[in-house]
């Protein structure tokens, strides 16, 4: 039993979402606490903007150390190699596991470029009022919250070859890298999780 | 407050922000949005019961899952176990504090927070008791939802297998198949009773407190 909405068309633009409990709202284009969960839904916008912006900064100067600094660290015997990020995908592939080569590559490489660009689109088409519907924004807004956790898979997979290494021979190690990496995954999901999707909707 | 009641018939698509009129649904019903087709709400009376059902089954096998052996490895011989406890001993003896507090955060605390406090809400809903405390955990829910990684672990758990095949005997443990039950249940939760209707439930159990307590 499937029954689609009547859409409701009047001062559509004056209502919005609260994130928090999902109850709807009126817009009064300053602070407003949620009518149900009273919540601080929203702060003034330039802060909102401020704030997403400081941690996607963050993220992405993390992403540097977190690309050249070793990941792993394996010690075999007493001598001691270093793989990165892109060294471990290489490896991978090399030995022939693509499929995992190329999740890893997916998950730790371009998943947070592709947030940085996601965010960093969404703060300039909010800023510059750049056309494009309202509906796209949302969407890009929801697949950048839905892939942010995925990076942390090479965090973890180093976490858990560290117990599994652990001979008296050979042993593994997280490196610098790994702790870069994970601080670079939290920053760009509370700079996703911070942006105000109020900010889409006003250039309409 | 005229104006605050009308508010509660619309209801705003969480996936585009269209704005739509609520309508009235049969039992085993679905409201889509009419934009991009995604489910908003739906009438199910046995939907708190069926929900509490899964949601303790799933708490029992995470916990099942935290406690015993996630996989064993062995090399020429040489065994190694991966447990949850050992993860987080290995960790700190390398001195990786940072990573260490994160995985206790993202795979044990928001997961087990998460989990707990929807068999509250649940249970408190059906016994028709304590609005308050299902209101504040409802908030914190939301507050909590993004950072559970447990599926992340998981996958994890699946590369990290696929990097030791080569050189290793791998052999699953128990709570290898705890953590894929707990995430079955989990997509069944999500596809069960969304955030929206957890509230509506709440509004219509305990009556609507929209207006302003302070
Ligand atoms: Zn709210
Ligand atoms: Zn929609």
């Amino acid at each position: 039993m499937i029954r689609y909405m009547e859409k409701h068309m009047s001062k559509r633009n004056k209502l919005l979402l609260c994130p928090i409990c999902e109850a709807v709202n009126i817009d009064t284009g300053k602070e407003i606490l949620c009518r149900r969960c009273h919540s601080k839904i929203y702060k003034p916008k330039r802060i909102a903007y401020h704030k997403t912006l400081a941690f996607l900064i963050t993220a992405m100067i993390l992403y540097i150390p977190a690309n050249l600094y070793p990941i792993l660290i394996n010690k075999q015997f007493g001598v001691q190699s270093e793989s990165t990020i892109l060294g471990g995908i290489m490896h991978l592939w090399e030995s022939g596991s693509y499929p995992v080569a190329l999740i890893i590559l997916v998950a730790s490489v371009f998943v947070p470029l592709l947030k940085f660009l996601f965010i960093t689109y969404l703060l300039i088409s909010t800023k510059y009022n750049v056309n494009s519907s309202r509906v796209d924004k949302h969407k890009l807004f929801h697949i950048t919250e839905a892939i942010g956790s995925w990076s942390m898979v090479d965090v973890f997979v180093v976490a858990i070859l560290s117990v599994l290494i652990h001979f008296s021979g050979i042993q593994i190690y997280p490196g610098v890298g790994a702790t870069a990496f994970a601080l670079m995954v939290f920053f760009t999901m509370l700079s996703a999780l911070s942006f105000d999707t109020r900010l889409i909707k006003k250039e309409e | 407050m005229m104006k605050k009641y009308a508010l509660d018939k619309l209801v705003i698509c969480n996936n585009c922000h269209t704005v739509h009129q609520k309508i009235p649904l049969h039992q085993g019903g679905k409201a889509l949005c009419s934009r991009c087709d995604a489910v908003i709400y739906r009438q199910d009376d046995t939907i708190i019961e069926k929900t509490l059902a899964i949601t303790l089954t799933a708490f029992i096998s995470l916990l099942i899952a935290f406690q015993s052996t996630i996989l064993t490895i062995n090399i020429n011989g040489l065994e190694q176990s991966l447990t949850l406890t050992s993860l987080f001993v290995v960790i700190l003896e390398n001195e990786q504090y940072l990573i260490a507090v994160m995985l206790v955060f993202l795979i044990v605390i928001f997961p087990l927070m998460i989990l707990l406090s929807l068999l509250t809400i649940l249970t408190l809903m059906k016994l028709k008791k304590s609005g308050y405390l299902v209101k504040r955990l409802l908030i914190l829910l939301a507050y909590i939802l993004p950072w559970s990684m447990v599926d992340i672990f998981f996958i994890s758990i699946l590369v990290a297998m696929v990097k030791l095949f080569d050189y290793a005997k791998i052999e699953l443990g128990i709570a290898f198949g705890a953590f894929i039950l707990t995430l079955i249940l989990d997509i069944f939760i999500t596809k069960n009773i969304s955030f929206y209707e957890l509230w509506n439930q709440h509004d219509t159990i305990y009556g609507e407190t929209h207006v302003k307590e302070k």
